[in-house]
């Protein structure tokens, strides 16, 4: 999933600061797997907002939304009945949902709550761990399913480098290797053969793009 | 232009090599790489510089290269991939030779997270596998990735670095083997400090055939004082530092430190110089080169030989 | 030599708008051909996946012909635009395992004719066998073997 963390409030709160009405808008996908903007995330959120408030005797009227998927425009759609009513949206979706909101509702003010920060997975209850890059050119069946993009932190596809010391990276002890684990893996199944060619230079245009990439299935269009 | 590689020389004419490295300073004063470079001329082969080593910002390893050559020096120009795209690699590979530097050394660089520049971008277009293959074939076949030909291809004697102390130690000598398959031509380790450890790396890229195809130069580093042994020991990782290397530095006064430091060293360069399979040494006295002359001429290595 | 006669299997996906009566019609031909021809009518030929393509050539059909209504005259607007794209994207898939994308093919139906599916149908079978048989075993079926 995308992850993300949800802001200082520091961090937005003069933003919002000079309105009265919030439209606070979550996601029940991604972020409210890595428990950042989901519904709870939303109403925690809006709940502190609302207490602080108070406290600085300022009038605040907040509605609390989540949306399926704030990046797909049939749930965005959602928003249509309400958005008019409130001055600013203060959304707890990744970038791409802040953005999505945005160019459904371009007269809308929107902001962030959030940080986005990786594509990862859960690995266990409160830990979230990066595994890839999106560098659109999936290696991992020659390096036994080990992101050498991602896992690596200098990004060799002819790993390891003279750093790595007991199956740990030399820039964060509390990092495995990934190579130590790609060539754990290929020697126990028999399949370290994988390694003898040097791999060449990865085709990093595939990552880069020429500005924002994209994803066209005409087999898929209305 | 084509002045020859001493190094190259040395090694194929069956010396036992001695090459040295040299930090360049963090400013833009020429001068300082010009005293090291006069006064370890007489005592090695090649002098390596380092490029931006531990991602710490310092005069470029191209130019100090440049104002070594002017003084007769062959120098080892040090390339990580760390910092440029392959755009920029490869214009400083022909810019290199074009300035009649002949020895590049390949590695991928400490991470960025070390250095003095932490919020970098750290590039790692390509790794130093693929750099050392790239060298290669701009060299050999005349050609730069993608297959366009070059006008004029550069004339170096590539190396590449191992670390036979880093983990996965079953895979070092495979590692090794890869990158002597990928066109390396010499090798520089990390510096010795477990002796034992290191002649049976050694041994077993023996039993591979490995040093018949690829010069191997040892690595030695210089203790100053026990704290340097003990930091070296916990805080760098890929380094193996025997406990009885600690406890002989221990064992001295603090004003004695250096001399020991200087003991070892000799030691192992004598080791080196004994070990089946090693064609060379490589000091790496970062920040105290000008012990080099003595740990040289007191490993019996002095003068050099005339090629 | 013409596919009927070739021996070929063909599968029919078509848009029920074409023919009010194509279930009536269609009998005689399915009795007369038994396994050589199947037929699927559609509401709209943009119901078609390119699931239904696959599976259809996976289940033994040799030909798959998907048959709109003409451009321009979908009930539903886009319904035959969207069969030709999926039809499309099933095209490349066969293709990158090295089966002929003629083993699919889209039909429009003139503008202004009528037809039965019947009549369709024959015509379809009447053609030039161009393409052969699909070069994959079906799973305890007998392989037949065709000569073009």
């Amino acid at each position: 999933m995308i992850t993300a963390e949800r802001k200082p409030l520091s961090e937005f709160k003069e933003m919002i600061a000079p309105y009265r009405k919030v439209l606070v808008v979550g996601c029940g996908s991604c972020v409210a797997e890595c428990a950042a903007g989901g519904e709870k995330e939303v109403g925690l959120l809006a709940s502190a907002l609302r207490m602080d408030a108070r406290t600085e005797g300022r009038d605040l009227e907040i509605k609390e939304m989540t949306l399926d998927r704030q990046c797909v425009y049939e749930f965005i759609d959602q928003l249509t009945e309400f958005i008019d009513q409130y001055d600013v949206v203060l959304s707890l979706g990744c970038g791409a949902g802040v953005q999505a909101v945005a160019e459904v509702f371009p007269r809308a003010i929107i902001v962030p709550a959030l940080n986005t920060t990786f594509v990862g997975e859960t690995k266990e209850a409160g830990l979230w761990v990066e595994n890839c890059r999106g560098c659109g050119d999936c290696k991992l069946g020659f390096f036994a399913a080990v992101c050498p993009i991602t896992g690596c932190a200098k990004g060799l596809f002819n790993g390891p480098c003279g750093g790595s010391q007991d199956g740990k990276c030399e820039v964060d002890s509390d990092t495995p290797c990934a190579w130590q684990l790609i060539i754990t893996r290929l020697e126990e199944s028999g399949r370290m053969n994988l390694l003898d060619k040097v791999y060449p230079p990865a085709d990093w245009s595939k990552q880069q793009g020429r500005g924002p990439r994209k994803i066209v299935r005409e087999d898929q269009k209305i | 232009m084509k002045e020859e590689s001493r190094l190259k020389n040395v090694l194929q004419g069956g010396h036992f090599a001695v090459t040295a490295e040299c930090g360049p300073p963090k400013g833009a004063d020429p001068k300082a790489i010009q005293k090291k470079g006069k006064m370890l001329k007489a005592f090695v082969d090649s002098v390596n510089v380092t490029d931006n080593q531990t991602g710490v910002v310092r005069l470029s390893s191209l130019a100090a290269c440049a104002l070594l050559l002017k003084d007769g020096l062959d120098p080892v120009l040090q390339m990580v991939t760390r910092d440029r795209n392959r755009i920029a690699l490869q214009s400083d590979i022909l810019g290199a030779s074009a300035l009649g530097i002949r020895n590049i050394l390949c590695l991928s660089g400490d991470h960025q997270s070390f250095g003095n520049q932490p919020q970098a971008k750290g590039v790692f277009d390509i790794d130093s596998m693929q750099l050392i293959q790239l060298v290669r074939q701009m060299r050999d076949k005349g050609v730069i990735l993608g297959g366009e030909r070059l006008t004029e291809p550069p004339h170096l004697f590539v190396g590449a670095v191992e670390n036979p102390f880093a983990d996965p130690f079953s895979y070092r000598v495979l590692r090794l083997e890869k990158k002597v398959a990928a066109g390396a031509e010499f090798i520089q380790t990390q510096c010795v400090y477990n002796i034992v450890r290191f002649k049976e790396w050694i041994e077993q890229a023996g039993d591979c055939g490995i040093p018949e195809k690829v010069y191997i130069l040892g690595g030695v580093t210089p203790l100053k004082s026990t704290r340097m042994a003990e930091y070296m020991s916990k805080q760098v990782a890929g380094m193996d530092v025997p406990d009885e290397i600690i406890k002989r530095m221990k064992s001295v006064p603090a004003d004695k430190q250096r001399e020991e430091g200087i003991r070892i060293a000799v030691e192992t360069i004598q080791a080196l110089k004994g070990m089946k399979g090693i064609h060379g040494v490589h000091i790496m006295a970062i920040e105290w080169e000008d012990v080099v002359p003595q740990l040289v001429e007191e490993a019996g290595l002095a003068p050099r030989p005339t090629v | 030599m013409d596919q009927k006669s070739a021996g070929l299997k063909i599968t029919i996906f078509f848009c029920q708008r074409i023919d009010a009566d194509q279930d009536a019609h269609r009998r005689p031909l399915e009795k007369e051909l038994g396994s050589q021809i199947r037929f699927f009518p559609l509401p709209c030929s943009g119901r078609i996946e390119p699931l239904h393509l696959l599976r259809a050539l996976e289940s033994g059909a040799d030909k798959v012909y998907v048959v709109t209504c003409a451009e321009g005259a979908c009930r539903y607007r886009e319904g035959n635009i969207r069969a030709k794209k999926r039809l499309a994207y099933a095209q490349g898939l066969i293709e990158e395992i090295g089966l002929a994308k003629d083993h699919l093919e889209l039909i429009h139906v003139l503008a202004g004719t009528t037809t039965t599916i019947a009549q369709l149908a024959e015509e379809l079978l009447a053609r030039e066998a161009f393409v052969g048989p699909l070069p994959v075993d079906v799973p305890g079926q007998e392989r037949q073997q065709r000569q073009l």
